[in-house]
């Protein structure tokens, strides 16, 4: 027995060594990307609800702006500096982060989950021995354990599941990109930005950037888009889904798509929103023939408004819609076209 | 036939029936109720006006006042026909089956579903599934087709091979008759046969004696393991000799289809997808279905070894749900895909005895030869029904025309001298009346003159359909 | 040359109901597939397979019993041989203890240059275990792998990523996990079919892996399902329902104007 509240003693004292929060910020050409912002609200909730700092750490070769982090809500910067860093490459990345950690011994770790953060956070999981949510739709804490609290959709996306790390630190989530607002900047914020060099040792490795290769096959990228026109399988076949595409030739939107939509072949998966596609959250979202499937709405229910039509008045899509016409797409979808060519039209 | 106009004073009559949303005249609302999946302009003609009723009730209503009045009506499902079976050539009244799209019950004891006509057979095959329960009708339309129309064609399909088409499914019917009386036949009794067979007379009818209203379907246990064959073949005759092999096996597939290598590059265009031997002259799917998992591998193989020692280029194995769907997507499209290619195409539907089928192949390749045209074929090789396409392409309206009839009339007499007939599935229609009309005896014309006349003395159902005017 | 590829069997519908009260998955055996992307890696190893010489494919699933099912597809479609780890003592097992267990399998394959994997499962859709295997393994990780390109000594791979693509350059050994860019899978066939029935697939649990059971299954895990509940979305909707007229697209327009959307 004594020896059981032993284990759980040392269990907590070792547990309570972990202190802060920590946002794994994301650079491109030593610009700083917008997902680090939205990484700052997360963070900032959370740190304030523990009563703790908010760091956030970023790496690269050269990166501008670093103090614009604290402006947003960090209170100390790392700024992780290596020539080798300069482009993201999953091993050193994962080993300058980890070392990090073991330093800084933060109580929570959040990144995006872009494919930088899903890849190098599932390496740093393991190198701490600790448990790793991917895609949380929602974190808050507990304010009773003070445990992090992970909401993901799980099982095809039908139920949502609310998953701790109650023994192990730190506790580690990624977050799909958009799901937060950037962080507003506030020029009276002070933290401290502080530059971090290890030995060579921690950045050894095998592998060798060679290039990126900018996609220009898409002439809107979604992700960028302010207006999004989105079709799913009840747009029948190729040609009906040509109904989404003119519409959003119309309104100079960009073109989304269903998993589904992808599969038949009426788009290209660059198109595809949802769990395994894109996150977007554009002002307007038009979402034609898909009823909503959770994974197709974890990529666009933060989007600000959204019209809906579908023939099924009981689908899901409408649950997340501000505007949703009940009807048949081939009879309203025409409508719309024709409304919103007038309105170009008298513009 | 002399018929009435549609009035004002009827208009005012079938709005009182239906209520106004239910009874449509603008021009941009029937439009659609003008054409069914027949992609030719021949074939679309607008209705006066539209009717949506909601029950057998209504329906009558509106039947005794189409005889009443000498209006021609023209039942409709999801108009997804190949045949221009739910075209109003006459005009008058479109009768929409879409408002009655429920499914009544599921009787899992008696193995019965039934249903009303405008429930899609997809929903009918879904919630036999979830039951359980095998509805065997698939035609491959079966995501928009309703059951409703599916009956009035009799519709065919994938495993018509060893299901048999609809009206081996269909116990009972509740009919709008011509004159507006409702009667039900037969019901979920496996066995009846007092008096007529009069289910099996109105299954196939096209809509032309009266207006299915409740359906009683039979329902069969699911077969639990299902395993698909995709067999690529270096050329179509090749191809097409092994299925006679394969049908005289021992072992009733359930499927056994075939494309072309036209169809199978149409296929791979309108997937955006490489399909494995892509460029193969022939392909030969096979289903096969069972309650035991050593029974349905040892039928697959035995299919496959066959295929294989008969010039097969090689066999691929689909037993789960992800291979299935990507095997079934390519032949399921293949309506789709032509449509992609050519917009205005002629779907024919000839069926010939089994053995006959590669005559019946030469012939179509023959033709599409002599007419320099495309001529793209698939279908239902099992059951000798054939699915080939005349392709519009980029000729004109007269060029068209010409073809049409040139290849038409060719491909029919073959047919004939193969012991073959017009349609295997899709039903005559307007499109295939008038051939049907030239090849039929005096003797046949008449038995199927005096049925249309005792039921429907007034000519109101559906004119022009099944038999010329 | 020697590559496993990582083929998790998993539900064949995305249609999975929960029992509402004890809220467990509902499942039938029967209705299971290789996880997509996995198909997808299984059809990049029996590609390079299929252009070069000596070439070993080695198929390797964690499961119940019925994965092995997943494992002679995997031989089906190409595969030389297959490995399955099983055993009660991984039942429940999160990411982490799944990573160590296929680890330890992979080594006990042995020599292996290249592992191939789907980018994620369509059940759990964490995307997590390709990364944390190569971490036991001590080898690298290319993620979001959209093409391979084998060289004598490793591979080039092009990673798929936000706005574009990156190209990589890496020597064996290594771990890509693939998205479906990659290629289309392919499909079993008869005499694969034949030969798999054949085949005799080892089954190795954690004694056969030397692994400790204290890490893993529920134990070696450190994350917990807390409550599983039904998504609630919620906006204040306003409906219309369509009738013919052009009456709710005008409504739809006066709206979006008011919230100067458009």
């Amino acid at each position: 027995m004594s020896l059981y509240v032993n284990a759980n003693i040392e269990k907590e004292q070792k547990l309570s060594q972990y202190k802060g929060v920590l946002v794994f910020g994301e650079q491109k050409d030593g610009k700083i990307l917008t997902v680090t912002y939205e990484l700052l609200t997360r963070g900032r909730k959370l740190a304030d609800e523990l009563g703790c700092e908010l760091s956030c750490v970023l790496l690269g070769e050269e990166i501008d702006g670093l103090e614009e982090v604290v402006k947003r809500g960090a209170d100390k910067v790392f700024f992780i500096k290596d020539a080798i860093l300069k482009n993201f490459l999953p091993r050193p990345y994962s080993k300058a982060i980890t070392k990090l950690c073991e330093e800084l011994k933060p109580e929570v770790i959040v990144a995006a989950a872009t494919t930088t953060g899903r890849t190098v956070m599932p390496l740093v999981a393991a190198m701490l021995e600790t448990g790793l949510t991917a895609d949380c739709t929602e974190l808050t804490i507990d304010p009773d354990t003070r445990l992090l609290l992970q909401t993901r959709p799980a099982i095809g996306g039908n139920i949502m599941a609310t998953i701790k790390t109650p023994d192990h630190r730190p506790q580690m989530a990624t977050v799909r990109p958009k799901s937060a607002k950037p962080a507003a900047f506030n020029a009276a914020r002070t933290g401290e930005v502080i530059v971090k060099e290890f030995d060579g040792a921690t950045f050894f490795t095998p592998e060798k950037f060679l290039e990126y290769i900018k996609d220009t096959t898409q002439e809107v990228s979604i992700e960028e888009a302010d207006i999004i026109v989105a079709g799913g399988k009840g747009m029948k076949n190729a040609d009906g889904f040509k109904m989404v595409e003119e519409l959003a030739r119309i309104l100079g939107a960009g073109v989304g798509a269903t998993r589904d939509a992808v599969e038949f072949g009426w788009t290209t998966y660059p198109h595809q929103i949802g769990l395994s596609g894109k996150t977007v959250a554009p002002k307007l979202y038009f979402a034609f023939g898909l009823s909503g499937k959770i994974q197709h709405l974890a990529g666009m229910q933060t989007s600000e408004v959204v019209v809906a039509v579908n023939k099924d008045p009981e689908a899901q899509i409408f649950k997340v819609a501000d505007f949703g016409i009940v009807g048949d797409v081939f009879e309203v979808v025409p409508m719309m076209i024709e409304a919103f060519k007038n309105l170009k039209a008298n513009a | 036939m002399q018929f009435n106009k549609v009035t004002d004073n009827v208009v005012a009559e079938l709005r009182a029936l239906l209520g106004d949303a239910n009874v449509l005249l603008d021009e941009e609302k029937i439009e659609m109720y003008a054409k069914d999946e027949v992609s030719d302009k021949l074939w679309e003609k607008m209705p006066e006006v539209v009717v949506k009723p909601a029950n057998a009730q209504q329906v009558s209503e509106v039947v005794k006042l189409a005889n009443r009045e000498l209006i021609p009506i023209t039942p409709r499902g999801a108009g997804s026909g190949l045949a221009a079976g739910a075209v109003p050539l006459q005009g008058g009244i479109v009768l929409s089956l879409e408002k009655m799209g429920q499914i009544l019950d599921v009787d899992t004891e008696n193995l019965f579903m039934v249903c009303e006509p405008g429930v899609t057979t997809g929903d009918v095959q879904k919630t036999a599934k979830e039951h359980g329960l095998l509805y065997a009708g698939d035609p491959c339309s079966a995501d928009s087709s309703f059951i409703g129309g599916n009956v009035a064609t009799n519709a065919g399909g994938n495993k018509a091979v060893k299901y048999g088409v609809t009206s081996r499914h269909i116990y009972g019917l509740e009919i709008v008759m011509p004159d507006g009386e409702i009667v039900t036949f037969g019901g979920k009794n496996v066995k009846d046969v007092t008096g007529y067979d009069i289910v099996h007379l109105m299954v196939g009818s096209e809509g032309t004696l009266g207006i299915v209203t409740k359906v009683w379907l039979k329902l069969m246990p699911l077969p639990k393991y299902v395993a698909d064959l995709l067999i690529p073949f270096a050329d179509m005759q090749t191809a097409i000799k092994v299925v006679p092999k394969i049908m005289t096996a021992g072992i009733i597939p359930t499927c056994l289809e075939f494309m072309d290598s036209l169809s199978i590059k149409s296929a791979e265009m309108y997937l955006n997808k490489k399909l494995p031997y892509g460029d193969a002259g022939a392909y030969i799917i096979c289903e096969v279905d069972g309650t035991s998992e050593t029974q349905v591998q040892d039928d697959y193989e035995t299919i496959g070894k066959l295929a294989l020692e008969n010039g097969a280029l090689e066999v691929f194995v689909a037993d789960n749900m992800s291979t299935q769907e990507r095997i079934w997507k390519a032949r399921k499209c293949y309506a789709e895909a032509i449509r992609m290619i050519s917009p205005v195409y002629c779907m024919e539907d000839i069926v010939v005895p089994v053995s006959n089928i590669p005559k019946a192949i030469e012939a179509i390749e023959r033709i599409a030869a002599k007419y320099e045209c495309k001529i793209p074929s698939a279908g239902h090789a099992g059951d000798g029904n054939i699915h080939c396409t005349i392709m519009r392409e980029d000729r004109d309206d007269h060029a068209w025309h010409e073809l049409k009839h040139a290849v038409l009339d060719e491909l029919y007499e073959a047919v004939y001298d193969l012991g073959g007939n017009l349609s295997g599935e899709h039903g005559i229609g307007a499109k295939r009346a008038q051939a049907m009309d030239k090849h039929m005896t005096d003797a046949q014309r008449k038995v199927l003159v005096t049925i249309k006349k005792a039921l429907d003395p007034n000519g109101i159902m559906n004119p022009g359909k099944v038999l010329v005017g | 040359m020697n590559i496993v590829v990582l083929v998790k069997q998993v539900p064949g519908t995305d249609n999975v109901k929960m029992d509402p009260v004890t809220g467990v998955m509902i499942r039938s055996g029967k209705d299971t597939i290789i996880n997509p992307l996995d198909e997808n890696a299984l059809a990049e190893a029996i590609r390079i397979k299929n252009s070069q010489e000596n070439v070993k494919v080695t198929a390797v699933s964690m499961g119940p019993d019925s994965a092995m099912k997943a494992i002679k597809e995997a031989i089906a479609m190409g595969a030389d041989g297959g490995v399955l780890i099983s055993g009660r003592a991984f039942a429940g097992s999160d990411t982490i203890a799944t990573g160590k267990a296929i680890a330890a399998a992979i080594r006990k394959v042995g020599d292996v240059d290249l592992i191939l994997c789907g980018e994620r499962a369509t059940d759990g859709e964490t995307g997590q275990t390709g990364a944390m295997i190569a971490y036991y393994l001590g080898i690298p990780v290319e993620t979001y792998v959209s093409a391979v390109e084998v060289k004598e000594n490793g591979v080039i791979v092009k990673r798929t990523v936000e706005g574009g693509f990156e190209r990589v350059e890496i020597p064996f050994p290594v771990m890509a996990t693939v998205n479906k860019d990659i290629n289309e899978p392919g499909f079993p066939t008869l005499k694969g079919k034949l030969k798999a029935k054949e085949t005799v697939v080892p089954v190795y649990g954690p004694v056969e892996l030397g692994l400790d059971p204290a890490e893993l299954g529920l134990k070696g895990s450190p994350t917990r399902v807390v409550k599983v509940f039904s998504p609630k979305l919620s906006r204040d909707t306003i409906m219309k329902k369509a009738d013919g007229t052009t009456g709710p697209v005008e409504e739809m327009m006066k709206f979006l104007a008011g919230k100067e959307a458009i």
